[in-house]
């Protein structure tokens, strides 16, 4: 094994969203970008497996219209580089365009053994780009992946499905996504984050990808993008311990909870 | 008018497929492909498919592996609308055709609504915090679509019509073992009251205080993702939120919960829900329908009080 990519997304800390009551509308003001959570556990497994094959390459691969300040963050964790594509023209971008801008992207790279993805972003958890990736590279998919093993150039995979557990094996070049479980995904230590300002991070164009700016014109208008009304009455029942435990004893025993 | 696909994970989500597609399509010829045998596939068409394929689990293979079968034939079929079921076979066939196809794909979408060229769509953003309504144009749209999204049409035996099966070319991914999944030890799901722990309980030996409350609540403790997945306090299927179990308790309290969408997802159905957590601002107190901002550890062993007392 050779070429280990791992692709992961610069989204905002969903923590810091507020919701703008009267119009409903998402107030992002002060939410920051971070390495979506799921993808922290794609590249840690990339770690994981480039500790197999210490010879092997392990890349981070990331696009969006904004995302070059992600390429510190996701050096720390343990590629030996990043290869990111900013363009604005990506602030848009559905499942169907960044699939096409990463498998550009890992076709640029050339011969990458092993593509990691995670099981999906934590704003719009489509799930998709893994599956799609590997139908655009002519890669096998394994989606939902808990557990990796590697023999040599063949690997054999646990996928967490609804009815249970389905072990596969298949010979890279393979897409695998995998799901949270897979491994734990360590905060970065100091001497990393030190370290990953010494690493370097390439950026590429949409030509490095091969794509033309027509190819990644946004194809879904969105039309709105709404908070729904909340039900939930966020009755503040006071800073005072005792008192506001006895009223809400009262008010759970008053509803049948009790 | 063209063709409405669905790709059913198993007869009933296929019941719930077809509703969609008979209401969303008003009268489109819906073809069904549907996970198992000749009999799910005749099942499908008294259930208002016009024409169903039935695609049976491969002992070597994963179900997956029809991807490229289907892709071939929706290239020719040229459906308008593909719904498929929101499983994770699904989900990964869903995505594979619309690369082959070049087509867009919404997941878990709501109110499908066919246009001239394409559809509209509502999709969830962070983790239900907002919902986004889009428009496509495109030759095929696909979306995925939840097990309860429409309610099946009566089975009616007397309809009929062809019945066959897809190829299932060898591929490269060989499956070498299945293990149904282990009985679980709680059942969240069935709960009809959850005590939920988060990161705000920083220490593992304080969860002893909070199965006393659940104790005297007579509540199932459920937690965050990070209690689960990055700490390990707790089993996996105790980890609640978007990507875990989803619960629809009488009374759910959050214990030292942030109150992130993903994990909001996992409770929305909670008729009641208190939030004990010192941020006053918290998504979760917020959300909540009551609240306490002040330091749990200073709510909760005045709370098992009160309500043993109650």
């Amino acid at each position: 094994m050779k070429k280990i990519a791992v692709c992961y997304k610069w989204v905002l800390n969903d923590a810091d969203i507020r919701v703008n009551e009267k119009s409903r509308e998402l107030d992002l003001e002060k939410s920051k970008p971070q390495i979506n959570e799921y993808d922290r556990n794609g590249l840690e497994t990339g770690v994981k497996l480039k500790a197999l094959f210490p010879e092997a390459e392990l890349v981070g691969v990331t696009c969006g219209p904004d995302v070059e300040p992600s390429t510190k963050d996701a050096l720390s964790r343990g590629p030996d580089t990043v290869y990111f594509l900013n363009d604005a023209a990506l602030a848009e971008a559905d499942s169907t365009t960044t699939s096409k801008v990463l498998a550009g992207i890992v076709r640029h790279l050339g011969n990458v053994d092993v593509v990691i993805c995670s099981e999906g972003s934590s704003d719009v958890y489509a799930q998709q780009n893994g599956p799609r990736l590997a139908a655009l590279l002519g890669y096998p998919s394994v989606s939902y992946v808990s557990a990796v093993s590697v023999d040599g150039d063949v690997l054999t995979l646990d996928r967490k499905l609804e009815q249970g557990t389905e072990t596969v094996t298949v010979k890279a070049p393979v897409v695998i996504s995998v799901s949270p479980d897979v491994c734990d995904a360590p905060i970065p230590s100091v001497k990393q984050i030190l370290g990953a300002k010494k690493k370097p991070a390439h950026a590429l164009t949409l030509a490095d990808a091969g794509l033309s700016a027509d190819a990644v014109k946004p194809l879904i208008t969105v039309n709105s993008v709404k908070a729904p009304l909340s039900s939930r009455k966020a009755v503040n029942l006071g800073e005072d311990v005792p008192e506001a435990v006895a009223k809400l004893v009262k008010q759970l025993a008053g509803e049948g909870l009790l | 008018m063209r063709d409405i696909w669905i790709i059913a994970e198993n007869l009933p989500w296929a019941g719930t497929l077809a509703a969609g597609a008979a209401s969303i399509g008003k009268g489109a010829k819906i073809v069904a492909f549907v996970n198992g045998d000749e009999a799910e596939a005749k099942a499908v068409i008294a259930q208002g498919a016009a024409e169903a394929f039935y695609l049976p689990l491969p002992a070597a293979a994963p179900w997956e592996g029809y991807a490229p079968a289907l892709a071939e034939k929706a290239k020719a079929d040229k459906p308008a609308l593909i719904l498929l079921s929101t499983s994770r076979r699904c989900r990964d066939v869903a995505a594979q055709l619309a690369a082959v196809l070049d087509a867009p794909c919404f997941s878990e979408g709501k109110n499908i609504v066919l246009t001239e060229s394409g559809a509209s769509v509502e999709t969830m953003l962070y983790g239900g915090l907002a919902v986004k309504s889009s428009s496509v144009s495109a030759e095929t749209v696909l979306v995925t679509v939840g097990a309860k999204d429409f309610e099946p049409l009566p089975a009616d035996a007397s309809r009929s019509g062809p019945v066959g099966t897809l190829p299932l070319a060898a591929g490269p991914v060989a499956v070498v073992g299945r293990k149904p999944r282990a009985a679980q030890t709680v059942d969240l799901a069935a709960a009809v009251k959850v005590v939920g722990v988060g990161r705000g309980v920083a220490e593992e030996g304080d969860l002893a205080i909070v199965r006393d409350l659940a104790e005297a609540l007579g509540a199932e403790v459920g937690c965050s993702r990070p209690i689960a997945e990055f700490f390990k306090w707790m089993p996996e299927e105790c980890y609640i939120g978007i990507s875990g179990q989803q619960i629809k308790p009488q009374l759910y309290v959050a214990v030292g919960i942030s109150g992130q969408a993903q994990h909001y997802f996992g409770i929305r159905d909670a008729k009641t829900i208190v939030s004990i957590n010192k941020d006053k601002e918290s998504l979760m107190n917020q959300n909540a329908d009551y609240f306490i901002a002040a330091d749990w550890k200073a709510v909760v062993p005045e709370l098992i009080k009160a309500v043993r007392g109650a």
